[in-house]
């Protein structure tokens, strides 16, 4: 039972980094994307490879997996300038299809469907550590920066771009470099969060990093509610205690529990935006979430 | 001949793709919604036909009937997801994510009720004759180009000559102004949903016809349909089904040089070049950002 507690702090920690970050580009910048689960996956597999390849060691991994998914998320940020809204959402969809078959194609560094097994326990100095403390200070970390950003110039000057764009451009921000190092940021989070993902399970593949994870990412955001510090951390833990809580009702059969949670959340998702757009933590008084 | 084997599997998937995607860009050209729920319309209409012919009942009454359903479930998004959404201003983000809960229950459902994996059914129309050396052709690969062509020219002649018709030009246009003539925009929409997902339902009966289908193929049908708008031009509904036979085709044609796993990335490449280099797409306007 602990063991099990354990996991889910841990997933719920991951989760909960993702959410958040996705949360800073799509609620302070006003940018969305549903191929949050390409830098994750990005991520994963540049840790498992350095914990694979060289030494275990979990920082080195994050910041090999950060780099890499800040790296190419310019993939992302290349659209972000050119279109908004609808195009945006298309082009991010379109990243996500080809990532992941580019996930399950590229064999040499995936390991392709079979996906790369066998990672080694994280060490530092030598002793095999569990993944939850790291997890926990990473999303600390990651809250802490988002809180910050968000009071601090760069994170007015995201919110004057997702409200108006060309005001803020004319006030002299630099729309491009913004934009451009808000996706960094936040793709670079969930690069650390897949690098800890790969660490934790020691086994990953190209099921984890599909279409269906972008979107539970961004049910978690929505749920939880866009544009606030704690909302999206909400939604995360929300999401992944389902599964659990409903294992433990009786009348559904278990091979059915997946399909279940899925039409939950669904439902979740569609009655929120007709009836309460802010989501579960967002300031109701604005009455719809930011366009 | 392998070259010629390949461009006729990608018309009759093109054709398939074209009357998807001409469905999703009528609704958005009238009502400016971005239907994320089209292949949901499209999953629908296909398990209709499916459990119709299981059940015994003649083709045309199973074409009928996923014809209905398919447009009982578009007006029924419209008038009660999309509507109070809209009442309340809500953005284009809210109205993508509500769809996008419905299509994700949908699914689900389907999968509980039908089972989960592929399915279809087998006619003497699927099955493929020989037509010249190593290139084989079943009759439903004609039959979906006829069927595209015939819908095509009636939407077509729909469009330009029925005052309805106008109306939904007039409406993508100028929505204020269609209020100002005393036009009901909200019978104008309903009328696009009705139209735009009853187009979905020949593809998806071809669809079970041929490849089969399963509870997720609601997914890559609206995928599909968006990058063929985005490809063809949003606002152009010619744009848009040239587009989709220009996916189908490439998608095939890609074939001779890649593994079948890349077919669907080669639709998303075009599509994320597209975005990045011509946003406006074929035949469309060009858009301020």
């Amino acid at each position: 039972m602990t063991a099990f507690l354990l996991n889910l702090a841990t997933l719920a920690a991951i989760s909960g980094i993702l959410a958040s970050t996705l949360n800073f580009i799509v609620g302070y910048a006003g940018i969305f994307s549903v191929a949050h689960a390409v830098f994750f996956g990005l991520g994963a597999y540049g840790g498992a490879q350095v914990a694979l390849l060289l030494v275990p060691d979990p920082f080195l991994a994050c910041f090999v997996a950060a780099l890499i998914a800040g790296g190419l998320s310019l993939c992302l940020a290349l659209p972000a300038l050119r279109v908004r809204g609808e195009y945006f959402v298309a082009a991010s969809l379109g990243l996500q299809m080809v990532a992941a078959t580019l996930f399950a194609e590229l064999k040499p560094l995936t390991g392709g469907i079979g996906g790369l097994v066998g990672i080694p326990r994280p060490e530092i100095f030598g002793t095999v550590v569990p993944v939850l403390p790291l997890a926990l200070a990473a999303l600390a970390l990651i809250l802490f920066l988002t809180a910050r950003l968000q009071r601090g110039a760069f994170g007015r000057t995201l919110q004057s771009i997702r409200d108006a764009d060309s005001a803020a451009e004319a006030l002299g921000k630099n729309v491009n470099a913004a934009k451009t190092l808000a996706v960094a940021f936040a793709c670079a989070g969930a690069g650390v969060a897949g690098a800890l993902y790969a660490l934790h399970l020691s086994f990953i593949n190209v099921e984890s990093f599909t279409l269906d994870q972008s979107i539970q990412i961004m049910a978690m955001v929505i749920i939880g509610g866009t544009g606030t510090l704690w909302g999206p951390l909400v939604g995360a833990i929300m999401l992944l205690s389902l599964p659990a809580v409903l294992s433990f009702i009786p009348f559904i059969p278990p091979t059915e529990v997946g399909a279940v949670q899925q039409i939950i959340y669904g439902l979740a998702m569609t009655l929120l935006m007709i009836f309460r757009p802010a989501g579960l933590v967002g300031d109701q008084t604005k009455g719809r979430s930011t366009s | 001949m392998l070259f010629l084997q390949l461009l006729l599997n990608g018309l009759q998937v093109g054709a398939i793709y074209a009357l998807t995607a001409a469905g999703f860009a009528l609704i958005f050209g009238a009502t400016k919604i971005f239907h994320v729920a089209h292949g949901t319309a499209f999953t629908i209409a296909g398990y209709v036909f499916l459990f119709a012919w299981r059940a015994g009942w003649p083709g045309w009454a199973g074409a009928a009937a996923a014809v209905l359903a398919a447009m009982a479930f578009g007006v029924a998004m419209e008038r009660y997801v999309y509507r109070p959404i809209q009442r309340h201003e809500g953005s284009f983000f809210t109205v993508f994510v509500a769809a996008f809960g419905v299509g994700i229950v949908v699914q689900n459902v389907i999968g509980m009720i039908a089972g989960r994996g592929f399915a279809t059914v087998d006619t003497p129309l699927s099955f493929s004759a020989e037509i010249l050396p190593d290139v084989f052709v079943a009759p439903m690969l004609w039959i979906s180009l006829a069927t595209a062509a015939v819908l095509f020219i009636a939407l077509t002649v729909f469009l330009t000559r029925h005052p309805a018709g106008v109306g939904l030009r007039a409406l993508s246009q100028n929505p204020d102004l269609v209020r100002t003539y005393g036009l009901s925009s909200n019978g104008l929409s309903v009328l696009a949903f009705a139209i735009g997902s009853a187009l979905a339902a020949p593809a998806a009966i071809v669809t079970v016809m041929t490849t089969g289908l399963n509870e997720a193929i609601g997914h890559q049908v609206m995928l599909i349909s968006i990058a063929a708008t985005i490809v063809g031009g949003i606002g152009s509904l010619r744009g848009a089904a040239l587009a989709g036979m220009m996916l189908g085709i490439a998608e095939s044609l890609a074939l001779q040089f890649v593994d079948t796993q890349w077919a669907e990335a080669v639709s998303f490449l075009v599509l994320f070049g597209f975005i990045i280099f011509r946003p406006s797409g074929i035949f469309g306007v060009v858009q301020t950002r």
